[in-house]
């Protein structure tokens, strides 16, 4: 492995400067591919961090959001992953609030477009002037933020069967008799 | 002005068949027989598979994600794996890398024929079509042999990969290798010189490179415009550091320079299974799972469309507390709008298939 982990300094220093202090850390893989992670404490930086990154030829690779309630904490996160000369440049935004807001960051890259939908369909995550704010996959019938309603199985299946079925056993039985 | 307003119209087109057999919805605005603007509508496959991963387990997920897409299953298990390693910081053995590079490699050629044999089917060009397909079987041969499938390998798991390769059957992969060389070097020809197929993608479906850059495409999409992008360059992962290959751009910027670029890179796949097949060291093929912490982490690698990319964040179970991917055809869609404007209606088809759509995959 190598002893220093590759990054474009401007980049890594402008980004610094948005974050919150003390939560930039960088990772490398086991093949030496570099990783670089910031926290943005308010999505209001996201803009100045998006004209950064779009300057230095960045290109938008994935955009992850993330529900911290299934890790039990009350409030969603965005992940903007980006990639300049084969290093990836992962920026956390933390949104807080009943109406989680972000500004769209289309203006800097084109293919945010779809991400931004996404997001806001599956997490009901408002996207501020997105130019296109239709659905992408799901149906107008399905309510926004689906995502966050999402129930694991185990506890969905948990007390599914209700009292119903134990009635309706109960008063088969005195029929019969 | 009044002829105009009578000739513009404003026509659906699919769900079905447009191009495979994977539903995708175009509205399209034509003006006489040229298009004017395309929006599309998609989502009739969306399966939520994302949600379903955060209710499996790690293991179980390498199944799941082998199945977001057929042609490229086995890229998605395996830019899985990675992320899964990245996360556990697990180091996975040499012969693992050399493993998973040839599975790959394998699959890059089966997705890359089947992608132009279509193109001939929607030319018309039906003997083309099979031809290719004949050839292409033989891949889906060795498949079927190596692994068992003809699809979904399950070569991949977390820690390196599943399936141990006997010194017969990397001399089994390498004879095949040499009996189907011929065989795309004539489809090459074919597909380089024939009137009937230059006719209709030299010059058509024109992404330029300054769109191809600004949409931020990937694989042999932005390849065909010009754009030098490869993960297997950019960010060297699995055996790739240590294998000889080119990355083939071409700038012609049209159907035809993808499909080019997409036949030149199976000649370089076929120059990575040999590598791997004579190079690959003895040794274990799987490490041992690590702890679980709570942690973040991304992967990615170059499929057969481009680059797949992988976040996960674990929370300390083995549930992973959020698994999203994007797939290569994720950022060539928004292409078609550019690739498409002011072609004729009949070539809607065969624009769409140049980017080698998976809707399947999009969508999740």
């Amino acid at each position: 492995m190598q002893d220093t982990i590759n990054g474009n300094q401007r980049i890594i220093d402008g980004l610094g400067q948005c974050s919150e202090t003390g939560t930039v850390h960088h990772t490398v893989d086991s093949f030496g591919n570099a990783f670089h992670w910031f926290r943005l404490g308010t999505p209001r930086h996201l803009t100045r961090a998006a004209a950064l990154l779009s300057e230095t030829g960045a290109r938008l690779c994935m955009v992850t959001a993330y529900n911290r309630r299934h890790l039990s904490e009350p409030m969603q996160e965005i992940c903007y992953h980006f990639e300049v000369a084969g290093v990836i440049y992962n920026l956390t935004v933390i949104l807080n609030g009943e109406w989680p807001v972000v500004p769209s960051i289309t203006p800097f890259f084109a293919n945010a477009d779809w991400h931004e939908r996404e997001m806001m369909e599956l997490y009901g995550i408002n996207v501020a002037d997105h130019p296109n704010p239709r659905r992408l996959f799901l149906d107008e019938s399905f309510e926004r933020g689906i995502l966050n309603q999402a129930v694991p199985l185990s506890i969905m299946m948990n007390g599914a069967s209700t009292t119903d079925l134990w009635e309706r056993i109960l008063a088969d039985r005195e029929k019969q008799s | 002005m009044t002829s105009t307003a009578v000739n513009t119209f404003s026509i659906p087109l699919g769900p079905v068949h447009v191009a495979l057999e994977e539903p995708v919805y175009f509205h399209l605005d034509v003006e006489g027989e040229t298009i004017r603007k395309v929006e599309l509508t998609s989502g009739h496959v969306h399966r939520g598979m994302e949600a379903m991963a955060t209710q499996r387990n790690l293991t179980k997920n390498t199944t799941l994600t082998e199945r977001v897409c057929s042609l490229c299953s086995n890229s998605h298990s395996f830019t899985y794996c990675m992320a899964a390693e990245n996360v556990l910081g697990l180091d996975i053995p040499p012969r693992a890398r050399y493993l998973r590079v040839l599975a790959e490699e394998i699959k890059r050629v089966a997705s890359h024929l089947f992608n132009t044999a279509i193109q001939a089917h929607v030319i018309g060009f039906k003997s083309l079509f099979m031809h290719t397909m004949e050839v292409r079987e033989i891949m889906q041969d060795v498949k079927e042999t190596v692994y068992g499938n003809r699809m979904n390998l399950a070569q991949n798991c977390i820690g390196g990969v599943k399936c141990d390769l006997t010194p017969e059957l990397l001399s089994y992969i390498l004879d095949m290798v040499d009996k189907m060389e011929p065989g795309v070097e004539e489809i090459r020809e074919l597909y380089a010189t024939n009137s009937m197929v230059l006719g209709r993608t030299k010059g058509l479906g024109l992404l330029p490179k300054k769109d191809a850059l600004r949409l931020g495409v990937v694989g042999p999409v932005a390849r065909g415009s010009g754009i030098n992008i490869d993960v297997r360059k950019d960010s060297p992962y699995a055996a790739y550091p240590e294998l000889e290959f080119d990355t083939i751009v071409n700038d012609g910027c049209c159907i035809h320079s993808r499909t080019t670029v997409r036949l030149n890179e199976i000649f370089e796949s076929f120059r990575l299974i040999r590598q791997c097949c004579r190079r690959v060291p003895e040794g274990p093929t799987k490490a041992p799972m690590r702890q679980i912490r709570a942690a973040e982490a991304c992967a990615r690698t170059e499929a057969p469309r481009g680059e797949v990319f992988y976040y996960i964040r674990t929370n300390a179970t083995d549930i992973p507390a959020r698994l999203k991917w994007r797939v290569p055809s994720y950022m060539n869609w928004e292409a078609l709008g550019v690739m498409m404007k002011d072609c004729k209606v009949a070539d809607v088809a065969l624009i769409t298939n140049s980017i080698d759509p998976c809707v399947s995959c999009t969508e999740r």
